[in-house]
């Protein structure tokens, strides 16, 4: 199939009434989650989990992905009007966003936002398209060698770049793949540390684990500081109107934005955060006048904010061609097809045309959506920065429990959610990374299997991951990045 | 300024499971060869792991200083609390007494005095939840209390 039959394939599936409609519903409800900081898409996502059984597969990644990237362009308002991200990715947009904001450009902030985020996205649908029928190529010559070799690597490229403390990270990544033991041996039949529960055969539920990690745990983080902030400023569509100077600046930024966030996106561990911040670095590497950039610059909003939306679709290209999540937000949504029976893989493109070329359709519509209803609506979302967080978080919590608890109706679940979230919330605290653990905790299993198998079959000799090139080079690129990473650390002191 | 006791803390915990994972693992588990691994040899290398990196993060935190986080102890209480309740009360309680508490207990440590308020959130957020996942999503939960 051609990338114009696939497309028109896809427009097929994703114009398709309910999943239209789930599309919208995902990119609104990502859009509202976005905006109010305190609750990021990984808690909305993992909320709306229990309700795609009830719903196709295709309408259900639609949805899902959806949330991930309305929840992008709705991160930026709190960014630029208080100063608080509404999701990580969006912290960077605070540096020159908030400025613009104080000097009462807010509006035009807010408009570079969205319609750098839209093309970067827009842009990062056509690299996904090449890269997955690129990859899903490639891959068919990968076997159990190079799919652990290659987890290992996105493990420890998610722990070193960008990372001020690898240790850390390794521990939270290591502590992720410790509890994606627990469980059932698939091999043996034998129990890992299930103690007796029969709850624990099946492992530890992974919609429990992320609700409890991010859901329960930035609520307890939240209930004193999301309050502190002064009610935002009222923006009309009037005021967000960019000047001449502004669109002069802004395309340069936005492509160099694109093409950062579409390469680290696709790269499985480092994500979207990450591009948002090379973005921001890099503008202010190659502008004229760095001295601007923290007051206000409009390339320090259009860069980074076009990188994380553009990160947030071609994360989708190892996670629907290799079945590696690159980031939690993915191991979700993996998560959310596994459910369905769905295991994707290089065979994705041509077995399931539907659900890939429908998702690249949804994701052109999705953002087209967006940008249509945010710019007029930005007025809405601006008010919902003035629901005080304390109406939110009781009901925020009693929606999670009802979430873990429709997945398979078991009171333990919730009392996981219980537990998770107070160890999620001291360990954010600690500043040991919980989204590096789920991480962890998905790619585990797989690992552990392919590592079983690869072994297996060159009897026992681990070589086996030297002299298959693919693989080779995933060992060096990982080597590589820990030397690198005890280098840094050294020379720090 | 302290020591950094949120990586000291942190880090000890981590290599202490570490540890206490591998040797579990090590002690019930079969560990198997290179060639075939048994269901122990994942987890005992990966606790092994867990208890050095822990080790790696505890012991240089010892001599550097570091603002210490405040831990909100009894908004975690709260929030724990809240969770348990409706979790473990839902069934015997019925959907609505249980959410209906959980709510009110949730809205303690909320930086804003009065009752009122608290009541009728705990009112709102109840019918709510009975709208979406009682008369919607008809979902199988007691709604008022179980009688002895």
């Amino acid at each position: 199939m051609t990338a114009w039959e696939g497309l028109a394939h896809g427009f097929n599936v994703a114009l398709q009434p309910d999943v239209l409609a789930y599309c919208l519903l995902g990119v609104t409800l990502g859009t509202f989650i976005g905006v109010l900081p305190g609750i990021g898409a990984m808690a909305a996502i993992s909320l709306l989990l229990p309700i795609t059984f009830y719903i196709s597969p295709e309408a259900a990644l639609v949805m899902l992905a959806g949330v991930y990237y309305g929840a992008q362009y709705g991160g930026a308002v709190a960014s630029i009007l208080l100063r608080l991200p509404g999701t990580p990715q969006s912290a960077v947009t605070t540096l020159d966003g908030y400025p613009m904001a104080q000097q009462g450009r807010a509006g035009v902030a807010l408009f570079v936002s969205m319609v750098s985020s839209f093309a970067g996205s827009m842009l990062g649908i056509v690299v996904l398209v090449v890269l997955a029928g690129w990859l899903s190529e490639a891959a068919t010559a990968f076997r159990s060698a190079e799919y652990a070799a290659m987890m290992v690597l996105g493990l420890v490229a998610a722990s070193t770049i960008g990372s001020d403390r690898p240790a850390k990270a390794f521990a939270m990544v290591t502590l992720g793949l410790i509890l994606g033991c627990v469980g059932t041996d698939v091999n043996s039949g034998a129990q890992r540390f299930t103690f007796g529960i029969p709850e624990l055969m099946d492992g530890i539920n992974l919609v429990a684990l992320a609700m409890g990690l991010f859901g329960v745990a930035e609520v307890i983080g939240n209930i004193r500081n999301a309050e502190r902030h002064a009610a935002p400023e009222r923006v009309t569509f009037r005021q967000m109107m960019p000047s001449r100077d502004d669109l002069k600046r802004m395309p340069a930024a936005t492509l160099r934005g694109t093409a950062l966030g579409s390469f680290f996106g696709a790269l499985p561990g480092t994500g979207s955060t990450l591009s948002s911040f090379l973005s921001y670095a890099v503008e202010r590497r190659v502008a004229r006048h760095p001295e601007r950039f923290g007051k206000g610059a409009v390339e320090g909003v259009a860069g980074p904010e076009a990188a994380n939306n553009a990160a947030a679709i071609t994360a989708f290209v190892p996670t629907l061609t290799l079945g590696i999540p690159g980031d939690p937000i993915m191991a979700l949504m993996l998560g959310a097809l596994v459910i369905h029976g769905i295991q994707p893989g290089p065979e994705m493109l041509t077995a399931r045309p539907d659900m890939f070329w429908g998702l690249v359709v949804s994701f052109g519509i999705g953002n087209l959506l967006l940008l249509i209803l945010n710019l007029p609506l930005i007025g809405i979302w601006v008010s919902m920065l003035r629901i005080p967080f304390r109406y939110l978080y009781p009901a925020i919590l009693i929606f999670v429990c009802l979430g873990v608890y429709s997945v398979r109706g078991s009171a333990f679940d919730i009392a996981t959610v219980a537990v998770v979230g107070l160890c999620g919330y001291l360990l954010a605290l600690a500043r040991f990374s919980p989204a590096l653990l789920l991480l962890g905790f998905v790619l585990g299993p797989l690992i552990e299997t392919h590592l079983r198998r690869a072994m297996l079959i060159s009897r026992g000799d681990p070589m086996v991951f030297l002299e298959r090139p693919i693989a080779c080079a995933f060992v060096i690129a990982s080597v590589l990045l820990i030397g690198l990473s005890i280098f840094q650390n050294l020379r720090r002191r | 300024m302290h020591r950094d006791w949120a990586d000291i803390w942190g880090g000890g915990v981590l290599a202490l499971l570490g540890a206490g994972v591998a040797v579990h693992a090590g002690l019930t588990l079969d560990f198997g060869t290179l060639r075939a691994m048994g269901p122990g040899f994942f987890p005992t290398v990966l606790g092994a792991l867990l208890a050095v990196l822990g080790a790696a993060v505890a012991i240089p935190a010892w001599g550097r200083m570091a603002e210490t986080p405040h831990i909100a102890w009894g908004d975690a209480a709260a929030v724990i609390a809240a969770i348990l309740i409706f979790g473990l009360g839902m069934n015997r309680l019925g959907i609505l007494l249980a959410c209906f508490a959980a709510v009110l207990i949730a809205s303690v440590p909320a930086p804003h005095s009065g009752w009122r308020w608290r009541i009728l959130l705990a009112a709102c957020v109840t019918g709510l939840v009975w709208l979406v996942f009682i008369a919607g999503l008809r979902m199988t939960i007691p709604i008022l209390p179980r009688l002895p």
